[in-house]
């Protein structure tokens, strides 16, 4: 084990779901034809003013609210000046001195393990062209100019990749839920850049930023390895230089793109097109007000509702069922059954289909119909699985399908007894068992039961009536 | 010849409707005077066809405001639709706009006609209007001299009677100084009084665009047409509709007047500031108070202006990469050659020395020695003003420190042109309206302009006090304007 500490640092840029671009009316979309949603201003064209998007200062503001942030409610943009053909008018609109967002938290780990990973600051610009390089020409679409971003720089408060790891996994899991982006590291949407030093000291060593990571998974390996060749160059009493790198995918490795030159110029200044924006306390409250619910609050739901741990884990990692179950937080069900439903049959059936649910027909009447008849005993769960397809894909309710699918539930109490007497005089050493107190043998005599029925049986009522002759003996 | 453009507006507005004239008769005059006085190279392109083209639709369009009509020339910085912009630059010499700057919009709803885009500094950087790319324009009043600048071109338009209307835009002083040194009316108005949309940028805290006139009325009509907030530009105020020139007519009594002591002292010609004297008097004789106070930072307001106006061009001219639009250098190895190739032969001297001061300006810590605290300078400039408003209607003073010089004069002193303009600056840094009106000759019968300073948004306090004065001087202000073209001395 090295006697060498990590220190990482994790830049995030991300891209906010809006309609139109951070300060012109073309539409913010991915995937379209190249240079289709661009206007005067996307091109830097002479002569056009940037207007402000306020529908992205309000994601960005939740964004900050989100990440426990203090609010700048006078802020301003600042130009930050450099040259690259991905940049149409030589400057990028940003906020240097006056970021929407700063001194922030973001909480990771659970109970005793957990900590805090300061935000240093959010801020709002706007994102570049893209290059597309050829053998002998460059090609820029413009449809990614102006988008808008946050930017969410943290202080050097990690101290592993794993760490690192789970803070962007917190991160894309709060902007997601807190809907200001789709958070997609594939399609760019969601990028990091890593800071990594490391030390044997409290004194940090020289950094490394390692660019354009594509998974939360490659800033795990890009940490480690990066920390690996920072020791290596130590110990063969190299002095580490500050350098940009980035990950290479395919090696695994990280590799030299450019020393940082001494004192990057970027000339900041006011940027003096957009007066400064005054962000009024009603619209603060008004965006606190209407935030949407957040994971932490989402787990505290779900365990007031006895959703098991494992259960509500996998619901947060899919937030369509997550929000699906979030419109039943007011209604008297046993959240137990709908959590199994939705996260067993149902997943399965969507993640078949590859459809989602609300492709289906299950409605929240719907939803709410299936459960009483599950809790009338109605239908069993091996019944469930009988009717769902059509449950999902037809409006026809519980009753007409179990006709039409011939399901006959044997509700008939004497049936059932006779069977349940039958099974008891068979299987004498679980009774002995069972009047022993060991609770296992009630669950092999259901299991006979069932058995016995092909699963027909009402298992609540079967269950009753077994405990009863059980007594009897 | 015709002399239509002679008319005051009234009359030509009562020939159209009467159907006496056409707006092709004025066009056609408009277009006959520029080619009789094509020496003073007032215009970089000409918008002739289609601007026969818009008249004769005109014809049979109902004659519904005061400036329908009327030829008007726009500076070659607000973007056209169709019709060539450059700056004067060959950076941009052969730039088609696709798209027109909000007052052109403004301009076409009232009916106006746009003749043709008028000589610059380039870039509007520079006070002679001698960085134009496509040469100087030459002062109406004595072509050996300077028209001023950078509205140098729009100047010499509406003096030389080329058209009666022009837009000129003013940064530090480019509107009223060449209306100064031509002797016609030109207005900076507030800062935010007219949209900037469309005016290609060179100092965008400071820039705005303004009406050049031959007399006081025409231009606050003009400004009638311009004004309003555009969603397109953030920085346009939005202000309720008001008419200009709605107290033109009222007496002047009982006006508070402040010249500051800066303003008439030794900077100053003699002969100007006598002029200033002289206007003080008949402003006395009219009931006005006219009292010498002293306003603080107004000296220090070019410097001010050098580091503010040069750091924010060197940021808007980044756009001119030769990627997009513009000039290209075509024989370009790699990326930083393109850049390099295409600014270096693109722009000239002047444009090239600001962006380059400008950079330095804003680089690493000198941002914080000279931008930062030329804003907070900025903001005491400002404070200063509003003091002397809190006592004062307006502020008066000269426009200009001398009568306009000849070309070629001092063109290897970079900081003359600057200090040119110590009258004027200020209030580009205040962002408060100004205006020239002339108010006299010098010996060598060049135009005097006075400068009238006035609180934000009081443009129509400013239009009262300069039409009185205009009526009561009476000066005779087209130069020598003869069929045949301007004769040389």
């Amino acid at each position: 084990m090295s006697d060498y500490k990590k220190t990482v640092g994790i830049e995030v840029h991300c891209e906010l779901k809006t309609n139109t671009k951070m300060f012109s009316s073309a539409a913010n979309a991915y995937g379209d034809e190249a240079n289709s949603n661009i206007t005067l201003l996307d091109l830097a064209y002479p002569g056009t003013l940037p207007t402000v998007n306020y529908g992205a200062v309000m994601l960005a503001l939740r964004a900050a609210l989100a990440l426990n942030c203090e609010i700048n409610e006078d802020m301003f943009f600042d130009r930050k000046n450099y040259f690259y053909p991905d940049l149409p008018k030589g400057y990028q609109i940003t906020q240097a001195r006056t970021p929407i967002g700063i001194n922030g938290y973001v909480e990771i780990g659970e109970d005793e393990n957990s900590k805090k990973i300061r935000i240093h600051d959010i801020h709002i610009e706007e994102d570049t062209a893209k290059s597309v390089h050829q053998t002998d020409h460059s090609y820029l679409d413009f449809n990614r100019a102006g988008v808008p971003l946050i930017e969410i720089v943290t202080e050097p408060d990690m101290t592993s990749s794993d760490e690192a790891m789970l803070y962007l996994e917190k991160l894309r899991q709060l902007l997601l839920y807190a809907d200001v982006s789709d958070c997609k590291m594939e399609e760019g949407s969601m990028r990091c850049d890593v800071n990594v030093s490391i030390s044997k000291t409290e004194q940090l060593g020289t950094r490394t930023e390692i660019k354009n990571i594509s998974s939360i998974r490659n800033v795990g390996i890009a940490i480690d390895k990066e920390a690996t060749r920072q020791e290596e160059l130590l110990n063969q009493g190299i002095v580490i230089q500050e350098e940009t790198r980035r990950f290479d995918d395919v090696s695994g490795t990280t590799i030299l793109m450019r020393v940082k030159e001494i004192g990057n110029d970027y000339r900041y200044f006011p940027e003096p097109d957009i007066p400064k924006l005054h962000l009024s306390k009603e619209f603060i409250r008004d965006t606190k007000d209407n935030m949407p619910m957040l994971p932490d609050d989402r787990i505290e739901a779900y365990k007031k509702r006895n959703i098991s741990d494992i259960n509500i884990k996998k619901l947060l990692q899919n937030k369509p069922l997550s929000d699906y179950i979030n419109l039943f937080l007011d209604e008297d069900i046993d959240f137990v059954v709908l959590s199994n439903l939705l996260l067993g049959d149902i997943s399965a059936y969507l993640n078949r289909t590859m459809k989602d649910l609300t492709d289906t027909n299950l409605s929240k009447t719907r939803c709410l119909e299936l459960l009483t008849s599950l809790k009338e005993g109605k239908i069993t769960n091996k019944n469930i699985k009988d009717i769902l397809i059509d449950y999902l894909e037809t409006t026809k309710d519980v009753d007409t399908l179990l006709k039409e699918k011939g399901i006959e539930n044997i509700n008939d109490t004497e049936l059932l007894i006779k069977i349940i007497k039958n099974i008891i005089e068979n299987n004498p050493e679980s009774v002995e068992a069972y009047h022993n107190g060991h609770d296992r043998a009630i669950k092999y005599l259901m299991g006979q039961i069932m058995k016995e029925t092909k699963g027909a049986a009402n298992p609540a009522v079967a269950n009753k009536l077994l405990q009863e002759e059980l007594k009897k003996v | 010849m015709s002399k239509y453009l002679d008319l005051s507006i009234t009359e030509i507005n009562e020939k159209l409707k009467n159907k006496e004239i056409s707006p092709l008769d004025l066009v056609m005059e408009s277009f006959d005077r520029i080619e009789q006085n094509k020496e003073l190279n007032a215009f970089i392109t000409l918008n002739k066809e289609q601007a026969i083209k818009d008249a004769k639709e005109l014809e049979m369009a109902e004659v519904d405001n005061l400036l329908f009509g009327i030829p008007i020339a726009i500076k070659d910085n607000i973007v056209t639709k169709d019709l060539r912009t450059t700056c004067a630059s060959k950076m941009l010499a052969n730039f088609v706009p696709i798209y027109n700057a909000s007052v052109v919009e403004k301009i076409k709803n009232k009916h106006m006609i746009i003749i043709g885009k008028t000589n610059m500094d380039e870039f509007a950087m520079g006070s002679t209007s001698q960085t134009s790319y496509f040469k100087a324009p030459h002062n109406p009043w004595n072509l050996k001299r300077i028209a001023g600048g950078s509205s140098g071109g729009s100047a010499v338009a509406v003096s030389s009677r080329m058209t009666p209307l022009a837009l000129g835009s003013d940064t530090g002083g480019s509107i009223r100084q060449p209306a100064s040194y031509t002797g016609i009316v030109g207005m900076k108005p507030t800062y935010g009084r007219v949209s900037r949309y469309g005016l290609i940028a060179f100092a965008s805290s400071l820039d705005q665009i303004g009406p050049m006139t031959r007399n006081v009325y025409d231009n606050a009509l003009l400004l009638n047409a311009i004004v309003g907030k555009d969603e397109h530009d953030l920085t346009s105020v939005d202000k309720e509709d008001e008419d200009f020139t709605r107290f033109m007519k009222q007496d002047i009594k009982g006006m508070k007047i402040a010249i500051p002591n800066y303003f008439v002292s030794e900077i100053v010609d003699k002969e100007i500031v006598e002029k200033v004297h002289d206007v003080a008097s008949l402003l006395e004789k009219e009931g006005v108070q006219v009292d010498y106070v002293d306003l603080p930072y107004l000296d220090k307001s070019v410097t001010l202006y050098q580091i503010i106006a040069m750091g924010e061009a060197s940021s808007n001219l980044a756009r001119f990469d030769g990627i997009r639009y513009g000039y290209s250098y075509d024989k370009c190895q790699n990326l930083d050659d393109l850049y390099l190739k295409s600014r270096q032969e693109g722009f000239g001297d002047e444009v090239k020395r600001r962006i380059m001061v400008g950079s330095y300006l804003l680089s690493g810590e000198n941002a914080k020695t000279y931008y930062d605290k030329a804003l907070m300078i900025r903001d005491d400039i400002c404070k200063s003003f509003a003091k002397c408003f809190a006592k004062y209607d307006m502020i008066i003073g000269p426009t200009t420190t001398t009568v306009a010089y000849n070309l070629g004069e001092d063109m290897d002193n970079p900081l003359k042109a600057f200090l040119d303009d110590v009258l004027v600056i200020p209030v580009n840094m205040a962002g408060l309206p100004g205006m020239n009106i002339p108010v006299g000759f010098s010996r060598d019968h060049m135009p005097i302009g006075l400068h009238i300073i006035g609180n934000y948004f009081e443009e129509a306090k400013m239009y009262q006090l300069a039409s009185r004065l205009e009526e009561i001087l009476k000066l005779s202000l087209q130069p020598n304007y003869r069929e045949g073209g301007i004769k040389d001395e």
